[in-house]
């Protein structure tokens, strides 16, 4: 929740406003004022991410640790708070003790544009429209399938995996992996062969692509990526073979494809590695870690 | 299973589709002409539709007999192809011996506007707009939770609950419960109970509701039908100290619908079973 000092009078112009959107755009400077999030936001966002004691979550902009202290009372998760406001920050300490997690979350006292957090699975955010936008090329980053969630502000291009209205909209985002480039594909498919070269576009999580085949092209139905998951449906003349997989890395992604339906499916594994032409092995970066 | 009135994949038999328009028909005239649906596209309807062996299959327009065969051999279902066309009958039933499921499935030669729907749990079709527009009050009136399977065509105002694209649009419509009207429901949520009024609006399985709690009118939110499914969630803020959200889901039942409710999420989230009736 919210960073700045700002406080009451821009808490109050926010409020009256109804909508902080209006008085943004244009003004990248304006802080996000303090205005915490009420208890059933804060149950919505960590419900929506599905927190649970494996996660570790970050609130970046943490005003008086609510988020953070919810999802380790709450949920049995670990958290980590990143707050402008210093005094917010202590502020959240005494919360934490007084609410008994205090060695479950830590509080830093900081800027989230520049702040660590690559260890999260759950990124919480309640930030005004600009600092969202300022913040996406880090979260893109994280490693694939972190969840995002936002309230109320999302991001202008990247679309939200589930979106949720109850009173105020709720943004689910799923870091995709990324996949998006030439890979060889090598899987037992009867009459299609077993390397196939296989290109994928990718925007955020919207992927497409296709397989070539000695004379012809098989696009990739059904195209899907959310997270680390990956799956996709090749039709041959007779039958589709439908792939699903996980993206284990930069350079590859395998899995299980099956072939035909019911009682006539057959299971096989599939692999697929990157093609990386000459020249172009430093554009591919390992996933971060 | 069948259809398009400018077939050019199939200029032989538009051919003589056109000339039996033209000419008077020996046979009852046929609203569909017989396209074959790819295998793939077969396969994919039936997949879509999460066909069992429990499952008895409709196929209205069944052509050559090819989905109601591929649910019985791929699917373990049975089931029941309806045509107009008497040689089509023939050589669906003569496809069943060869593919060894006649025990499971039957063709028969029949209208399809004639043909008892109420049987089915999974309908499938391939018929022209016009056909699926005068069918569409019927399949309404079927047993919520009957899926619906096409491609190619969809149904109009009717939106489809799942699309898929495998070289062809394959759609999946869910037959929803009748939910419009007034229900009450009493609430046993410590320390207070809870009167709870819903009045629902209904199109097709799009839903919406407004909600008194106590007598308080209230926002209803994520307002979802499938089949006999509802759900919903309300903000409870009666007490501003303590507000949480309810999250209702639940089964109808003709005037009951009942379920689970969960007020509040995480370790602090209690849940309590909800019932609320229709008020005539």
């Amino acid at each position: 929740m919210r960073r700045a000092w700002f406080l009451a009078l821009a808490a109050l112009a926010w409020a009256v406003c109804g909508s902080a959107g209006a008085a943004t755009p244009g003004s990248p400077d304006v802080p996000t004022p303090y205005v915490p999030s009420t208890t059933v936001a804060v149950d919505e966002m960590l419900r929506l991410a599905a927190v649970g004691p494996s996660d570790l979550v970050a609130d970046l902009g943490s005003g008086d640790g609510r988020v953070v202290i919810a999802a380790a009372r709450d949920y049995g998760a670990r958290g980590l708070g990143i707050e402008l406001d210093a005094r917010l920050v202590e502020q959240s300490r005494v919360h934490a003790r007084e609410a008994g997690v205090e060695e479950r979350v830590s509080f830093r006292q900081g800027d989230v544009l520049v702040a660590d957090y690559r260890d999260a699975t759950v990124v919480t955010l309640y930030l005004l429209p600009n600092l969202v936008e300022k913040l996406k090329p880090r979260l893109l980053d994280l490693r694939p399938g972190t969840r995002i969630v936002a309230h109320d502000y999302g991001f202008s291009d990247w679309k939200p995996d589930r979106r949720v209205v109850i009173s105020k909209s709720y943004m689910l985002y799923v870091v995709p992996a990324k996949v998006g480039g030439k890979w060889r594909l090598e899987a037992e498919l009867p009459g299609v062969g077993h390397e196939l070269d296989f290109d994928l576009e990718q925007s955020f999580q919207e992927i497409r692509g296709g397989a070539r085949v000695t004379g012809g092209y098989l696009p990739a139905f059904e195209a899907r990526l959310e997270g680390d998951r990956i799956s996709f449906v090749l039709v041959d003349g007779t039958a589709s073979h439908r792939f699903e997989g996980r993206v284990t890395s930069s350079l590859e992604m395998q899995g299980e494809v099956r072939s035909g339906v019911g009682r006539t499916l057959a299971a096989n594994r599939w692999r697929a590695t990157r093609v990386i032409g000459v020249g172009e092995a430093d554009d591919v970066k390992p996933v971060t870690q | 299973m069948t259809v398009t009135n400018l077939n050019l994949a199939n200029p032989f038999r538009a051919g003589l589709l056109a000339v039996g328009l033209l000419t008077a028909p020996a046979v009852p005239a046929q609203d569909v002409p017989f396209v074959p649906t790819p295998q793939v596209t077969v396969d994919e309807m039936l997949r879509l539709a999460g066909v069992g062996p429990q499952d008895f299959v409709l196929d209205l327009g069944s052509g050559d007999g090819r989905i109601v065969i591929t649910a019985a051999r791929k699917f373990g279902a049975r089931g029941t192809g309806v045509d107009l066309d008497y040689h089509l009958v023939i050589q669906s039933e003569e496809s069943a011996r060869q593919a060894g499921v006649e025990d499971r499935v039957k063709f028969l030669q029949q209208d399809l506007f004639k043909t008892d729907l109420g049987q089915a749990t999974v309908i499938t079709m391939y018929l022209l707009p016009a056909v699926t527009r005068k069918l569409v009050p019927s399949l309404l009136n079927l047993k919520p939770g009957t899926r619906i399977v096409s491609h190619d065509f969809d149904l109009g105002d009717w939106k489809p609950d799942r699309k898929t694209y495998i070289r062809k649009n394959v759609f999946l419509w869910i037959v929803p419960a009748k939910v419009a009207g007034r229900w009450r429901a009493r609430l046993a949520l410590p320390p207070i109970e809870r009167q709870l009024e819903l009045e629902f609006t209904q199109r097709f399985q799009e839903v919406d509701a407004h909600a008194r709690l106590n007598g308080v009118p209230m926002q209803t939110w994520e307002v979802k039908l499938e089949g006999d499914r509802v759900s919903f969630a309300l903000v409870d803020s009666a007490d501003r100290e303590n507000e949480a959200t309810l999250y209702f889901e639940g089964r109808v039942s003709g005037d009951v619908m009942e379920g689970n409710l969960v007020r509040g999420a995480g370790s602090t989230r209690v849940t309590a079973p909800w019932r609320a009736v229709r008020s005539k």
